[in-house]
């Protein structure tokens, strides 16, 4: 197994560097080989420039500057992303790196004659992990539809291999978590790992 | 005269996007409201949320001070117009990031017993304009996040009287025909907001 750690938070001494950690080290006792891209520690710039823009489109050039980023997603076979939900979604640094690292020709292709919708790009990710925190409540989060995690597990997904298996955790009303309440969460982040990348059986095995 | 703060999130001149602003801050002029125009990459506003900023997040006396410009343009505003495109499912970040560092505890919202309330009532009218590069059909599989975003996230700290989202889909065969009904509509919208 190849797995892909996608990490952003600003405080090296969080909560979610927790949550990181714990993920880590289940993919690492399930002897995957694990690669982290940390966000903030790395100075991730999210703002897509004009000239990146311009080269959008341009297969030859619009992976200019962030070739490790592009390796990463075409090696993986698993990728988790790790972060908090700051105003229902992905911090502004993390959703830059979705606009700038997912370019057509690595993550989808677009429309041309012989498909007339885009075409998903990174078939080899064929497991998707989203683990956050929300300030808000579970049923706030609810309500308003939790966007963050439906960029991901629904809209990322649409790009990864069609059978892509996923996996998500929450804590939610972090604001007014307990030491109790985040060492359950973990608990249950370890087990949900556990589960996610346990073999995955093929669709003969499964009909069986 | 009302005032109308223009959210605007794309990085090129040439692109649609900056025509749907153009129009945008045109029509809003034309129906009668004082713009304040913001555009975002051209401001060179920075999305990232540092972790000064995270430390002092919830402090409501401290954490303005970082964008203390950008909340006192929030705060004179009856009308707030968001112009962008949707990439990925979402806002482009720097348009997040000015949720993630300008709609603050004490700004956007209030805290009580661990509630959100709504703290930008001023704000009677809400919009947003954008394009989607993939169909209708492909945003509303993902759950359209964005629309949830301004709709339900935005919507629910502003309370406003009047919500409109303005959304131009399949952009990535969209014809001329097509770009300049919306830019029409657009206009006909902003200048009777």
């Amino acid at each position: 197994m190849k797995a892909l750690v996608v990490y952003c938070h600003p405080r090296p001494d969080s909560y979610t560097a927790a949550v990181r950690d714990t993920v880590m080290d289940r993919l690492t006792d399930h002897g995957a080989e694990v690669r982290l891209i940390d966000l903030y520690g790395a100075g991730f710039n999210p703002v897509m420039s004009a000239q990146e823009h311009a080269a959008y489109e341009d297969e030859s050039a619009n992976t200019r500057g962030l070739e490790p980023h592009v390796a990463d997603l075409q090696w993986c076979d698993t990728l988790v992303f790790v972060y908090p939900t700051w105003w229902y979604g992905m911090p502004a640094v993390l959703k830059g790196w979705l606009d700038r690292a997912l370019v057509p020709g690595v993550a989808f292709h677009l429309p041309n004659e012989a498909h007339k919708n885009i075409q998903p790009g990174l078939p080899n990710i064929t497991r998707l992990g989203v683990f956050t925190t929300c300030g808000a409540s579970r049923w706030l989060t609810f309500m308003i539809g939790s966007p963050g995690r439906r960029t991901l597990l629904r809209g990322f997904r649409l790009i990864c291999a069609g059978s892509c298996k996923t996996t998500f955790a929450a804590h939610y009303s972090i604001d007014s978590s307990t030491p109790a309440s985040r060492a359950a969460h973990l608990a249950k982040v370890a087990a949900k790992m556990d589960r996610f990348i346990g073999p995955k059986p093929t669709r003969q095995e499964a009909r069986a | 005269m009302a005032r109308a703060l223009v959210l605007f999130a794309h990085p090129c001149p040439e692109s649609f996007s900056a025509a749907l602003h153009t129009a945008t801050v045109e029509a809003l002029t034309k129906g009668g409201w004082e713009v304040d125009d913001c555009d975002l990459n051209a401001e060179g506003f920075s999305p990232v949320l540092t972790m000064e900023e995270r430390r002092a997040y919830h402090d409501e006396l401290g954490n303005v001070a970082p964008v203390a410009g950008y909340v006192d343009r929030l705060r004179a505003a009856q009308a707030l117009v968001m112009v962008f495109p949707v990439w990925n499912f979402g806002y482009p970040a720097i348009l997040k990031g000015f949720l993630d560092r300008v709609f603050l505890p004490g700004v956007s919202f209030k805290l009580v017993d661990g509630k959100v309330e709504p703290n930008l009532t001023h704000i009677r009218k809400l919009v947003a304009v954008t394009t989607y590069g993939g169909t209708r059909m492909r945003a509303f599989m993902a759950g359209d996040p964005p629309r949830k975003s301004v709709r339900r996230a935005v919507w629910h700290v502003c309370r406003p009287d009047t919500m409109k989202y303005l959304a131009l889909y399949d952009m990535n065969r969209a014809t001329d025909a097509q770009r300049g009904d919306f830019l029409a509509r657009v206009t006909r919208e902003m200048e009777a907001l």
